[in-house]
């Protein structure tokens, strides 16, 4: 029988992505692992860019991991931006839909036909953040600020954020200072102002760190197709550039560290500022006034690290039965097999 | 007693407020071409006013026989709606539409409570018995800026329990499954239930009539009409023929109304002199609706007032409807854990009350007002604050707005907002249509897009 949960469950994640690259992909199985794991509790998806199949292929990966919907475990709608270019739409996004069943069916569903199945991002945030409980929240940001800067902007949300969101993890920029990144570089005005106005404590991971561990490709074919031939994730994976590869993880770091920040995965610097040039370029000055960190990559915890992406990210789906919104009523399920 | 004669100015305009007077009745006029010039309540000189009405009902339906597979001009009707299959021009269906506000939020069970509370105030009501807090509802609010226009600032009806006390849900009051409107925080506004009382509110001095009063009444078997007769052909002199058919159309209405309450009432004490229901509720669910409907048309015609609220039944009603061979309760079968007879059962419910409100469109469409029918200028919004009742969802709200609003919104056609847009949206675009302009109501993000003409 399934039991309800009597204690406060793991921290709602809202994770806010481009999806320009593939680790952005990744960092949704990582927080899908670590939610399997009873580490967080995916809350809202939301994409920054106006593009339908970077929606529907977000939509089909929560209802992959998420099964099938029923009484008390719908899937929520992905939140997408309507503002802005659609930007490039990578193979990555529309090859894992081209996957049959032996009947024919597709093997990925997804119920984002237009723009009328997604979300507002902001709408989304909002309402997400009024079923967390207290300080029991984070966002993890992978891609340019703009939906993030713009729901500071939505009455008494940044209110809702200082009351429910522990920290955010931002994954762009590099450190202590560096060149122009392109997460930062794409909406310099809304990290401007995510860096100024967030209400909670940010993290960032630059680019030095996604740089110095990577994914390992071999793992697709590997560990991936050990658990479950058909995983959207690796399937994206593949299309997204010619096998093998293996590909900067700044998404992954950011996703591991926002669920699991003790457990020493990373280093982190001390409190300061975060700056952003006119180009985009990122600097920290320190100060123990500031509101800032940054993650620093110590060399012995890489090969610990990059066990747990590939193990994180290619876990079996759990099924956890709780209603998107009402975290409260979350009801736990054993692993099954999903059925898509 | 001689009866006054009518307040009505000759030699101009007839008062859009002019009314019929006679001992304990005071008899409302509906728009008529000699009062054309004399619209000026209207927040737009010379055209009749806007009204707005919610019907509300409990539970949820089964969506699967609600929304039909196609988004633009309606073609042929889901089978939950097919009763508004001659109105369906007439007809605007909204998906989508989402009460955050209903959702738990952290407070646990008691959807019923949440969603009924949160309907048309937008906000998440207090989990108490005791110490109930909502909000000002949107009906309220139109009806503080409109209200004084119209001999009523606003009417609240239903058809079922009344009761404001007690634990309906898990520990939400009763005052939130049982009322839609809200004064204030703290302040809910009762339906009126009774039809009788309501007839009498309507158009009577606001005296309310003894019970030997009303005995007498029956017993001289007379109309309220007769009683308003000298004014009425004073009236009538005085009007074109184009009028006075209005007129006669009108002061029937009331009479039919009148008599559909007397045999009500005659049946009532036939089926069971000791029925625990009060004076002149009807034992039949689709009289009791077809009566209070009925009075809704006439208020609007007569203008005495724009706004209207109906709880059909409360929310989480139990009511069996056994005229139908279903003798569970409402809500019970909407727990129905997806077993088909009992899925069946409910969508038959959800049928016979959209059969119910058919024959209100009817009305309201068959009634002239101007160069238009009465339902052009008006906004009824049927719906319910939850979609599917077995899984308490507060998103795609079924949601039909029925009329064109004045001639603002276009109808015969489904419409989707995005996803998880709030169902305040909706009501910040109806305030306006009402002549209320507000930037936000409840958790609204914004004016609902999409429902203007062209």
């Amino acid at each position: 029988m399934p039991q309800r949960m009597a204690e406060k469950p793991a921290a709602g994640v809202f994770f806010d992505s481009d999806f320009a690259t593939i680790d952005c992909v990744l960092a949704m199985g990582v927080l899908h692992g670590l939610q399997g794991k009873n580490d967080c509790r995916v809350a809202v998806v939301t994409v920054s860019r106006p593009n339908l199949a970077v929606a529907a292929f977000a939509d089909s990966v929560e209802r992959y991991y998420r099964g099938p919907a029923g009484n008390f475990a719908q899937v929520p709608p992905i939140g997408m931006a309507t503002d802005g270019e659609p930007g490039e739409t990578s193979p990555a996004f529309v090859e894992p839909f081209r996957k049959k069943k032996p009947d024919g069916t597709p093997v990925y569903r997804n119920q984002v036909k237009s723009v009328i199945d997604t979300a507002d991002p902001d709408t989304m945030i909002r309402n997400y953040l009024d079923a967390q409980y207290k300080q029991n929240a984070f966002f993890v940001l992978a891609g340019p600020a703009t939906n993030l800067a713009a729901v500071l902007e939505f009455p008494g949300v940044a209110q809702k954020i200082r009351e429910k969101v522990r920290f955010l993890v931002l994954a762009g920029g590099a450190f202590p200072a560096g060149a122009p990144e392109a997460h930062i570089r794409a909406d310099i005005p809304a990290a401007r102002k995510v860096l100024a106005e967030w209400p909670t404590p940010i993290v960032a991971v630059g680019n030095e760190v996604s740089a110095a561990i990577e994914f390992p490709g071999a793992s697709i074919d590997k560990e991936f197709a050990a658990v479950t031939p058909d995983n959207p994730i690796a399937d994206a994976y593949r299309a997204y550039r010619p096998m093998p590869y293996d590909t900067p993880s700044g998404a992954l770091a950011a996703a591991l560290y926002a669920a699991r920040p003790k457990e020493g995965y990373f280093k982190i610097s001390g409190p300061g500022t975060i700056t952003v040039g006119d180009n985009g370029g990122t600097s920290f000055t320190a100060s123990e006034s500031g509101r800032h960190q940054y993650l620093v990559c110590d060399p012995e915890q890489k090969s610990r690290i990059v066990q747990a992406y590939v193990e994180l990210a290619s876990a079996k789906p759990v099924i956890r039965r709780f209603r998107p919104v009402d975290a409260d009523a979350q009801v736990d399920k054993p692993a099954t097999p999903v059925k898509n | 007693m001689k009866p006054k004669a009518p307040a009505f100015v000759t030699g101009a305009a007839l008062p859009r407020r002019a009314i019929l007077r006679g001992m304990g009745a005071a008899i409302g006029l509906p728009f008529l071409d000699a009062m054309a010039p004399a619209f000026a309540a209207s927040s737009v000189p010379g055209k009749p006013p806007v009204r707005m009405a919610f019907f509300y009902v409990p539970n949820g339906v089964i969506m699967d026989a609600w929304n039909p597979d196609y988004v633009g001009p309606f073609q042929a009707l889901p089978r939950a709606l097919k009763a508004l299959e001659p109105y369906k021009q007439d007809v605007l269906q909204i998906g989508n539409l989402t009460h955050n506000s209903g959702r738990a939020l952290l407070d646990g069970a008691g959807d019923h409570g949440r969603c009924c509370g949160s309907y048309l105030t937008g906000v998440q009501v207090k989990k108490s018995v005791a110490e109930i807090k909502a909000s000002v509802s949107v009906d309220q609010i139109v009806a503080n800026e409109v209200g004084k226009q119209t001999r009523f600032p606003s009417l609240e009806l239903g058809m079922d329990d009344a009761r404001q006390a007690g634990d309906c849900d898990s520990g939400y009051s009763c005052a939130y499954t049982n009322n839609m409107s809200w004064r204030s925080e703290t302040q809910p506004l009762p339906p009126t239930l009774d039809p009788r009382a309501l007839f009498e509110r309507m158009f009577g001095t606001g005296r309310p009539m003894t019970a030997e009063q009303r005995a007498q009444q029956a017993k001289d078997r007379r109309s309220i009409l007769d009683f308003v007769t000298e004014g009425t052909h004073k009236l009538e002199s005085g009007l074109g023929p184009s009028d006075r058919r209005k007129l006669d159309e009108y002061l029937s209405s009331i009479r039919e109304v009148e008599r559909q309450l007397e045999l009500a009432e005659k049946d009532n004490s036939r089926i069971d002199p000791h029925m625990d229901k009060p004076y002149g509720i009807p034992a039949d669910f689709s009289e009791h609706f077809r009566l209070m409907s009925g009075m809704i048309a006439i208020a609007f015609q007569a203008d005495l007032t724009r706004v209207v609220t109906f709880l059909v039944t409360r929310e989480g009603s139990l009511r069996p409807y056994r005229e139908l061979g279903i003798a569970d309760g409402h809500h019970p079968l909407t727990h129905h854990r997806n077993q088909a007879e009992l899925m069946e059962k409910v969508r038959k419910i959800n049928e016979y009350h959209v059969q119910q409100f058919a024959g209100f469109v009817e009305k309201m469409k068959s009634t002239k007002e101007g160069d238009r029918s009465l339902l052009d200028n008006c906004m009824i919004v049927y719906g319910a604050g939850l979609s599917d009742g077995n899984a308490h969802l507060h998103e795609d709200l079924p949601t039909l707005i029925v009329g064109r609003g004045g001639n603002t919104i276009k109808t015969g056609r489904r419409i989707l907002a995005r996803r998880e847009t709030p169902m305040c949206n909706l009501f910040l675009s109806m305030m306006d249509r009402m002549g209320v302009h507000m930037d936000r109501f409840g958790d609204s993000t914004g004016k609902l897009q999409g429902l203007d003409l062209g």
